[in-house]
């Protein structure tokens, strides 16, 4: 692969910068969504709002003058089934139980958090524990199929401009009223706290730079079964050797650094994924950690209550096994899929929230008792 | 009663799944919220989560209460008590 050091060092970049930006405005999707049915409100959520609308305007704009237009990784545009609903569903289930989701586990680790560190590993086992029923879940998104058809304007039959326009207005007038209401403002008295709509925009231009330059949005969890993958290949060779999924190398995309297409698989190898996701998890647990020691915050807390220890394996561990199903996490198909419009995105977000509701009840039944 | 009878009750929630330290603060005042409105106690969150202390000051004061913050090094202290009360470090 060409370019190999200059693709690892942007890679690294864009997760430094983004796990800044998410310590120092405590961006978590993962609260947005639990907020949402645990306090009736979610003001965070407004911010992701904001995230979406200016990437679908990048995104489409890059795509019009020429800049985004080659081909686009196959799990952004593949075809839309009952899996991506279901996958989401999980995912909101153990994202809420975990405490943050499959990008806000790395910046919360890079604190110091305690529970993020157990929910981590609950995704590594997680994901490895998909390729036990991969084959059959394999089958069941093949044959639950909702369209054959990718993206929102194909559905539709209309000029993707067209199907962007409307909803980047409706979007924006909602953002300018809540602007204007003072409601995209969230009061604080931390100093150094950076505040979500401004991390908002931050964000949009990485995912932005990461599409242009390394050729997909940010992504993460196949690099948690690369993981799983390499340590179950060390403890259990012949098992291992027995699963599909860990030998195929069906992603692919194209790579505008490498100047061509790059292949992938959940595997332990070096690949076109590892290459980019590596550097990326590092950066964003660097980035938090960097964060955190200049605001004199880094603080390793590992004293928990053991239901909040068996809340975020377990959660994490959902989450795992749900990236795989979905395919791929919330990060992927909220920063990069819903922007494009992608039906396998969108099935997954209406998924996340049935399964952040249930995740906000069994928290609160369960583990925090309010 | 005097402020120096006042009993503080320290919760640490550092490192605990969100939101444990907005529940936990609000499970707290509700348990023994006539004992904080008489000035009889003050509650201290310990927390490091930024989003945390944003609403639990939010919250708290919506419902009448006196908020403020302490930064300690590595953790912030939420200190609340009845609004006219002396918030003691």
């Amino acid at each position: 692969m060409p370019n190999q050091p200059v693709i690892i060092i942007i890679s690294l970049l864009l997760g430094l910068c983004s796990g800044v930006i998410m310590h120092r405005s405590d961006f978590c999707i993962a609260g947005m969504f639990r907020d949402l049915f645990l306090f009736r409100s979610s003001p965070l959520l407004r911010s992701l709002l904001l995230l979406i609308t200016i990437s679908m305007l990048l995104f489409e704009a890059a795509r019009l003058i020429g800049l985004l237009n080659y081909q686009l990784p196959s799990s952004l545009y593949g075809l839309p089934s009952l899996a991506n609903l279901f996958g989401g569903v999980l995912f909101g289930v153990g994202m809420v139980l975990a405490g943050g989701c499959a990008v806000g586990t790395l910046y919360k680790l890079g604190s110091g958090n305690g529970s993020a560190f157990f929910a981590l590993s609950g995704l590594i086992a997680g994901s490895t524990i998909f390729a036990e029923f991969h084959p059959a879940w394999k089958q069941f998104s093949a044959s639950t199929r909702l369209a054959d058809v990718a993206t929102l304007p194909q559905l539709l039959s209309l000029p993707k401009p067209l199907t962007i326009l409307p909803l980047v207005t409706i979007f924006s007038i909602l953002l300018i009223f809540w602007q204007r209401q003072g409601m995209m403002k969230r009061p604080s008295i931390v100093k150094g706290y950076l505040q979500p709509r401004t991390a908002a925009v931050m964000l949009a231009g990485i995912v932005f730079f990461s599409f242009a330059l390394i050729g997909m949005p940010l992504g993460l969890t196949t690099s948690y079964a690369k993981i799983g993958a390499f340590l179950e290949n060390l403890a259990a060779p012949e098992h291992f050797a027995t699963l599909e999924y860990f030998h195929a190398q069906g992603f692919r995309y194209y790579s505008p650094l490498a100047h061509h297409t790059l292949s992938a698989g959940a595997g332990p190898a070096w690949d076109g994924l590892s290459l980019a996701q590596f550097p990326l998890i590092i950066g964003i647990v660097g980035g938090s950690a960097a964060s955190a020691i200049l605001m004199g915050k880094f603080h390793i807390s590992l004293k928990l209550p053991k239901a909040q220890i068996i809340s975020a394996l377990l959660g994490g561990l959902l989450m795992g096994a749900a990236a795989r199903m979905a395919p791929s996490c919330n990060v992927w198909h909220l920063l990069g899929g819903l922007p494009l419009l992608s039906l396998q995105s969108i099935l997954f977000t209406l998924g996340l929230l049935p399964g952040a509701w249930c995740g906000s009840k069994l928290l609160t039944r369960f583990v925090l008792k309010a | 009663m005097t402020e120096t009878e006042k009993e503080i009750v320290v919760i640490d929630v550092c490192g605990q799944i969100c939101p444990s330290s907005l529940l936990t603060a609000l499970r707290e005042i509700n348990q023994r919220k006539n004992e904080l409105r008489d000035g009889k106690l003050q509650l201290d969150i310990i927390t490091d989560n930024h989003d945390s202390i944003n609403r639990i000051a939010e919250a708290v004061s919506n419902m009448g209460y006196q908020v403020s913050l302490a930064d300690q090094g590595k953790q912030f202290r939420i200190s609340i008590c009845k609004t006219d009360g002396a918030i003691q470090k």
